[in-house]
C-alpha cells in the first residue's frame, strides 16, 4: 500500500503541494487528477523519491522511499524520452537491468513486452525513427519490464491516437490484473475513468476532492437528465416543476440538470403527458462533471 | 552488476556505435599529424624569449664576452659572477630565469666557454660567432676590430639536467612533452563538447527524470564519466598508434626536421612516460569532463550550452598553455607550483617528466592532489547534477548553485 500522508513541498516562494495525503491500497488503479500546475507532476516525483517532501511522509508497504523501495517502482513520466539513436531493443534492456534485471532475463522480457505492444520487428531500429506512438510504448515496456510493484504513469495517454490510447489502456488493465498497483494522471477524462477504480482530484496543491467514482457522484448534488424532442411543452412541463432553463446538446436534446434529490418519476409522468416523448435518460455525473465542480469552474453533470 | 558498471556498459556502446566517436577520433589523427611541425614553432618562439644566460670569468673579459654576445641580440646576460657555483643545477637556472650558465676562461690564449645549458639543443655554433674575433686577439695580440667572424668558438657543453646525455634526446623529450599536451588538450576539448551534449540531450529529452527516478544521480553521473574516459583513453592509444605508424614515414624527414613530434616521439618514448601519461591523462580528463557534466545538467536547452561551454574551456587553455611554456623551464618555480595546481597539474606534470627528472615526491603528491580534486568534483557535481538534471527554465543562479552545494 503507498501512503502518502500530509506532505508538503515548495520551490523557493511556490507552494507547490499543501498537506496532500492519500493511500493506494495494493493492486488498485488510482488517478490523480488535477490541472496543469497543480502540484499531480511534483506528487509523483515525491512518491518515487525525486524530490524530497518538506514535510510530511510518504511510505510503500510500511517502508520509507528509499533506493532499494524505488527500484521496484517504474515510471513513465510526462515528457518522454528516449536515446534516439540507441536501439529499441536495447533501450528496454538497460532501463530493464537498472532495475535489477540480468540480462537474458531482460531481453526474454523485452520480446514479449514488444509482441504485447505491437512493436515485434522494431527491435533493431533506433528509438528516433519509431512514431511518437511507438517511442511511448517502447517507454512503457522499459516501465514495465521488472514487472514494478508500483507504476507510476504521468499523462500516458497525452499525444496518443485512439487506436495507441487503447493499447495502453488495454496495457494498465493488465498490469492492474496481475497485482500492479497504479498511480495515474491524466486529462482524458474517459479514458482515466475506465482505467481508475479509486480518484483522487488536487487543485493549487491540496486535495479537493477523494473517493472511488460511486463515493464522488454519491457527493455530486445533481443528476443530468436527458430528453428529447425539444418541445414547447416538454419544457413547460419541466418549468413547472422548477427545473433550471436546460442546454441543448449537438444532438439537439434538452439536458436539465436536476438536484439529486428531484422527483425524477413525476417528471417522467409530466414530459410523457407533455408531447411525444422520445428519449428520458437519467444519467450518472461524469467524471469531467465531478473533476470541474471540485476545481469551482461548473457544476453542469453531464 | 551494480548500476555504475550497467551505466558505464551501456554508455560505452551507445558511444561506440555513435558517428561522433568515430568521426572525432579520425579528426585526432588528420590533427596530429597536420601539427607535427607546431613544436619547432612553438620551442622556437619560447627559446627566442628565454635565451638568458648567466655569464662567469674574470670581470674583464667576461665584460667584453658580455657584449659581443650581447650584439647579436642572442644572448641577454642576467647575471655576472667571478665563476659559477658547482655543480650548476636546474635550479641554480631556474632561480636566475636563465636559460645556460656560461665559465668563460683563456686556455693556451684560445677564448674557451664551458656551457652548462638545461636545453642541450638550445645553443649552436652560430650563436657564439661573435666572440670568434676576440678569440683571434687572445691568440695574435691583434685588436679584435681587425677580424671577421668566421670560426667556431671551443666550448664544452655540461647538461645540467642528467635526464638526457646529449642534444638530440632533449629535442626528442620536447617532442612527445608537446605531443602528450596536444593529446590531452585534445582529448578534454573534444570529450567535454561530447560529455555536455550528452548530458544535455539526456535532460532535454528527459531521460534524465526516469534515469534518477531508478537510479542514484552519482551513479549515473559516475558511469557516464567513467565510459567517457575509458573512451577517450581508446581513442589517444589509437591517436597514439597513429604517431607509430606515422613515425616510419616521419622519420625519412629527420635530418630536415628534427624536432617533428611524430618523428621523435616513437622511438623515444620510455615505459614510466607511458604509464605517467595515462595516469595524469585520466585524472585531468576526469577532473574536466566531471565539471561539464555537472554544468551541462543546468542547461534547459542545447542550445544553450555555449553560453557555459567558453568559460569552462578557459582554463583547458591556460592549462595547455602553461604547460607549453614549461617545456623550457621545467623546475622553475612557477612551473613546479603549476604542477600541484588541480586542472592545470596533469598538463604541467606531463611536460615535466618528459623533459626532466621530477622528484618521485612531487609525482606522488600531483598524484595525491589530482585524486582528491576528482573525488572533490565528484561530491560537488554529484550535487548540482542532482539538482540540475530536474531544473528546467533559465539558468540557475550562483546563489542557487550554491544552494544545492550545501544541500
Amino acid at each position: 500500500m503507498l501512503v502518502v500522508d500530509r506532505v508538503k513541498r515548495s520551490f523557493g516562494s511556490i507552494l507547490a503541494v499543501r498537506d496532500v495525503s492519500f493511500t493506494c491500497p495494493r493492486g488498485t488503479v488510482f488517478g490523480l487528477l488535477g490541472p496543469n500546475g497543480a502540484g499531480k507532476t511534483t506528487l509523483m516525483r515525491m512518491v518515487l523519491g525525486i524530490v524530497p517532501p518538506d514535510n510530511g511522509t510518504i511510505a510503500w508497504e510500511g517502508r520509507p522511499i528509499d533506493r532499494h523501495v524505488r527500484r521496484r517502482f517504474g515510471y513513465l513520466p510526462e515528457e518522454r524520452g528516449l536515446y534516439g539513436k540507441m536501439r529499441v531493443l536495447d533501450h528496454i534492456v538497460y532501463f530493464g537491468r537498472l532495475h535489477g534485471l540480468d540480462e537474458f532475463d531482460a531481453r526474454d522480457r523485452a520480446g514479449a513486452w514488444l509482441e504485447t505492444l505491437g512493436l515485434k520487428g522494431n527491435e533493431k531500429r533506433t528509438c528516433g525513427e519509431l512514431s511518437k506512438g511507438n517511442q511511448q510504448k517502447v517507454q512503457l515496456a522499459c516501465a514495465v519490464l521488472h514487472e514494478p510493484e508500483l507504476l507510476i504513469l504521468d499523462e500516458p495517454f497525452s499525444g496518443l491516437d485512439p487506436v495507441n490510447a487503447e493499447i495502453i489502456l488495454d496495457c494498465i488493465r493488465l498490469l492492474a490484473a496481475r497485482g500492479t498497483t497504479l498511480l495515474l494522471s491524466s486529462h482524458q477524462m474517459w479514458q482515466i475513468e475506465n482505467a481508475c477504480s479509486t480518484f483522487t482530484i488536487i487543485g493549487a496543491g491540496e486535495v479537493l476532492a477523494a473517493g472511488t467514482l460511486a463515493e464522488l457522484r454519491a457527493t455530486f448534488p445533481t443528476r443530468p437528465v436527458r430528453v428529447v424532442p425539444d418541445l414547447p411543452a416538454i419544457r413547460a412541463a419541466f418549468a413547472s416543476r422548477g427545473a433550471p432553463e436546460p442546454h441543448v446538446d449537438a444532438g439537439g436534446a434538452l439536458v436539465y440538470d436536476l438536484p439529486v434529490e428531484a422527483d425524477f418519476g413525476g417528471l417522467l409522468r409530466d414530459a410523457v403527458a407533455a408531447g411525444p416523448l422520445e428519449t428520458f435518460q437519467r444519467d450518472e455525473p461524469s467524471l469531467n462533471a465531478i473533476y470541474m465542480r471540485a476545481l469551482g469552474n461548473g457544476v453542469t453533470a453531464a | 552488476m551494480n548500476e555504475v558498471a550497467i551505466v558505464f556498459s551501456a554508455e560505452i556502446m551507445r558511444k561506440l556505435r555513435s558517428r561522433v566517436f568515430i568521426v572525432a577520433t579520425l579528426i585526432g589523427v588528420l590533427s596530429i599529424a597536420a601539427l607535427s611541425e607546431a613544436p619547432r614553432l612553438v620551442t622556437g618562439m619560447v627559446r627566442s624569449s628565454t635565451n638568458d644566460i648567466v655569464l662567469a670569468g674574470p670581470p674583464a673579459l667576461r665584460e667584453r664576452v658580455a657584449k659581443l654576445l650581447g650584439a647579436r641580440n642572442d644572448f641577454r646576460v642576467v647575471a655576472m659572477l667571478d665563476r659559477l657555483p658547482s655543480p650548476v643545477t636546474a635550479a641554480y637556472l631556474d632561480a636566475h630565469r636563465a636559460a645556460a650558465a656560461i665559465a668563460v676562461s683563456v686556455e693556451h690564449r684560445a677564448l674557451h666557454l664551458d656551457v652548462y645549458p638545461r636545453d642541450l639543443a638550445a645553443f649552436s655554433d652560430v650563436q657564439f660567432r661573435s666572440l670568434v674575433p676576440l678569440n683571434d686577439e687572445l691568440a695574435t695580440g691583434i685588436p679584435a676590430s681587425r677580424f671577421a667572424t668566421a670560426g667556431r668558438i671551443e666550448r664544452t657543453v655540461h647538461p645540467v639536467d642528467a635526464k638526457f646525455a646529449d642534444a638530440g634526446s632533449a629535442t626528442f623529450a620536447h617532442g612527445i612533452a608537446f605531443g602528450l599536451i596536444f593529446i590531452l588538450y585534445l582529448a578534454i576539448i573534444m570529450g567535454s563538447q561530447s560529455m555536455m551534449a550528452a548530458v544535455a540531450e539526456e535532460k532535454t529529452s528527459r531521460i534524465a527524470e526516469i534515469l534518477v527516478a531508478t537510479i542514484s544521480p552519482i551513479s549515473l553521473l559516475t558511469g557516464k564519466v567513467l565510459a567517457a574516459a575509458t573512451l577517450a583513453l581508446v581513442q589517444v592509444v589509437i591517436w597514439l598508434a597513429s604517431v607509430l605508424f606515422l613515425s616510419p614515414l616521419a622519420l625519412s624527414g629527420l635530418e630536415r626536421n628534427a624536432t617533428s613530434v611524430v618523428a621523435v616521439a616513437a622511438p623515444s618514448v620510455q615505459p614510466t612516460e607511458i604509464v605517467a601519461f595515462i595516469l595524469f591523462f585520466l585524472l585531468g580528463y576526469l577532473q574536466f569532463s566531471i565539471v561539464n557534466a555537472a554544468a551541462a545538467s543546468l542547461v534547459s536547452r542545447t542550445e544553450d550550452l555555449g553560453a557555459i561551454a567558453a568559460p569552462l574551456i578557459i582554463p583547458v587553455v591556460v592549462a595547455f598553455l602553461i604547460a607549453q611554456f614549461s617545456i623550457v623551464q621545467p623546475n622553475a618555480p612557477w612551473a613546479i607550483a603549476f604542477g600541484f595546481t588541480p586542472f592545470i597539474s596533469p598538463f604541467v606534470m606531463f611536460t615535466r617528466i618528459a623533459v626532466t627528472d621530477v622528484p618521485t615526491w612531487q609525482i606522488a603528491l600531483a598524484v595525491a592532489i589530482n585524486t582528491a580534486t576528482v573525488a572533490l568534483a565528484f561530491y560537488a557535481a554529484g550535487k548540482i547534477y542532482r539538482v540540475g538534471m530536474l531544473l528546467y527554465g533559465k539558468l540557475p543562479s550562483p546563489k542557487q548553485i550554491l544552494a544545492a552545494l550545501r544541500a
